[in-house]
């Protein structure tokens, strides 16, 4: 079933990178026009195919979801790691560090940054993946003092396998990835909602004309003709965070 | 067979503040030889068993250990003030010659990977046979092809410790340090296990030490007996003198262990 997912998404994002130039095409006389089989989801009131910017817009989340998995695991494991392995004053300070960040809404942060640096899914990600960071080191930290309270680290110390083995190799790699793959998918269903509310609410998300599930959404709503060209990117929305909640659900034991 | 013995003399050891917790703990083990520590609880047995290991997390203030296996001589005390060349002479001996058996058996093993798995890193690293039926067959664990498949949530006690055996021979260790391997187990497998490791004195040569507040199982099992009370060996003999024990510590706790057991030493 995941294969099956992941092999559908590169299909899409492939297809998506085919319909580019449809995707802003305008026909000014097939505004609002109904399904067909030239555009089976109809077309948005300038005439634009709703399927091919539906399409393209899915890689409007691949930056910022890429951007923001990267910056909160590079800066969240290595915290996360210090303060399971030492504990004391370094996981005290991660906990200060956990409970300040927190305290912040994410999407507060993300509006912030936007109006700061200006507008882009750069930003966007990186801050989403910031405001992230802490909760992954947490979750790392409480990973480890679970692990290390068992009697795990001490046999292997006493197998004669080296301290920086047994954090790198057993607690984080074999400990923590099946955590960390959770994380990174819960982000990014964050930061597609994220990128979503910016882009309905207008000028901190993705602008016209590139297209946005957002922006498509917002930009179409409340409009008569093609009800498809509202409702199509609410469901397709609606969909993939049903789906990667889905993918993040956990699966029996695995390898 | 080769010459086989660890010697330990005079360990000291402090805890941070500097207050002494262990004072001039003195032991031998040798091939072959099944020794009991006994003592109770907090009187430094574990203390001791991770000294031996270099994983006391404490400083060393005074004494020597020398490890003989058969050509091959350790001394990682020799360089006392040099943590670091302690150090990396302890990290020759774990593991390689060195294995340790520990109370929770369960929880010493990787809860994510199936005991094979386990056993196939620590043998490959070793140079050793990566077949890991066979170390588990040697550890005494019947049904090894379908054990090596469980993970360790999925074993009992005393396969559990089992496995544990099986890693510390896969690595290779000649000196099997046990601290107290069999709490928690009841009476069955605590047999099973306590067979396994006298079986591995008897026909392997390995030495063991049991470190064990349960002195009913010191006269049948071990060879040697040595008493702990706070930080000190106050007695040791062949097991079979247990009865001869004359420090008050050893007294107090043979006769505790006879109330508890209605008699039965």
């Amino acid at each position: 079933m995941r294969a099956v997912a992941i092999v559908l998404l590169g299909l899409v994002l492939a297809l998506g990178l085919a319909w580019g130039a449809r995707a802003l095409e305008v026909i000014t006389p097939l505004a609002s026009a109904s399904p067909s089989l030239d555009a089976p989801l109809g077309r948005d009131h300038l005439g634009r195919d709703v399927l091919a910017r539906l399409v393209v817009g899915a890689w409007t989340f691949v930056t910022p979801g890429a951007l923001a998995c990267g910056v909160s695991l590079g800066i969240g494991v290595p915290i996360g790691a210090a303060a399971g392995w030492f504990g004391g004053l370094v996981a005290a300070g991660q906990r200060a560090l956990t409970a300040s960040v927190e305290s912040v809404p994410t999407l507060g942060l993300v509006c912030l940054g936007a109006a700061i640096f200006g507008p882009s899914p750069q930003v966007l990600g990186a801050l989403a993946g910031l405001a992230w960071a802490p909760r992954v080191a947490e979750a790392v930290r409480a990973r480890l003092e679970s692990l290390r309270q068992a009697e795990l680290v001490l046999a292997l110390e006493a197998h004669g396998v080296p301290p920086w083995r047994v954090l790198i190799h057993h607690l984080l790699w074999v400990g923590c990835r099946g955590l960390l793959l959770r994380q990174a998918l819960t982000l990014f269903a964050a930061v597609l909602t994220l990128e979503t509310t910016l882009s309905y609410l207008g000028d901190l998300g993705v602008a016209e004309p590139t297209p946005s599930w957002g922006n498509m959404l917002s930009f179409e709503w409340g409009i008569d003709g093609n009800p498809w060209a509202a409702a199509a990117p609410a469901l397709t929305l609606w969909i993939t965070c049903v789906a990667l909640a889905w993918l993040n659900e956990p699966e029996g034991r695995r390898g | 067979m080769a010459e086989r013995t660890l010697t330990l003399e005079g360990l000291h050891l402090a805890d941070p503040a500097g207050n002494p917790l262990l004072h001039g703990v003195s032991l031998q083990l040798t091939g072959g030889q099944l020794t009991a520590l006994v003592g109770a609880s907090g009187s430094g047995k574990s203390l001791t068993v991770r000294a031996l290991l270099g994983l006391s997390g404490l400083t060393v203030t005074a004494g020597r250990l020398s490890v003989h296996d058969g050509d091959r001589i350790t001394r990682p005390y020799d360089s006392l003030p040099n943590a670091a060349a302690v150090e990396r002479s302890f990290a020759t001996l774990r593991g390689a010659v060195l294995g340790w058996i520990p109370q929770d058996g369960r929880a010493a093993l990787d809860p994510l990977r199936e005991v094979g798995a386990q056993l196939t890193a620590v043998a490959r690293r070793a140079g050793h046979d990566p077949n890991p039926g066979r170390w588990l067959e040697r550890a005494g664990q019947r049904d090894a092809h379908r054990v090596s498949r469980l993970y360790p949530h999925e074993l009992s006690g005393g396969m559990a410790q089992r496995v544990n055996v099986a890693l510390a021979l896969a690595r290779g260790a000649r000196f099997l340090l046990a601290d107290e391997p069999t709490t928690g187990l009841d009476p069955t497998v605590q047999e099973a296990v306590l067979t396994t490791l006298r079986a591995l004195v008897d026909n392997e040569g390995v030495a063991v030490l049991l470190v064990t507040h349960d002195l009913r199982l010191v006269p049948r099992l071990a060879d040697t007996l040595l008493v702990m009370h706070a930080g000190e060996i106050v007695a040791d003999g062949p097991a079979k003198a247990l009865r001869d024990l004359t420090h008050p510590a050893a007294v107090a706790l043979r006769d505790a262990t006879a109330r508890v057991s209605g008699g039965w030493l």
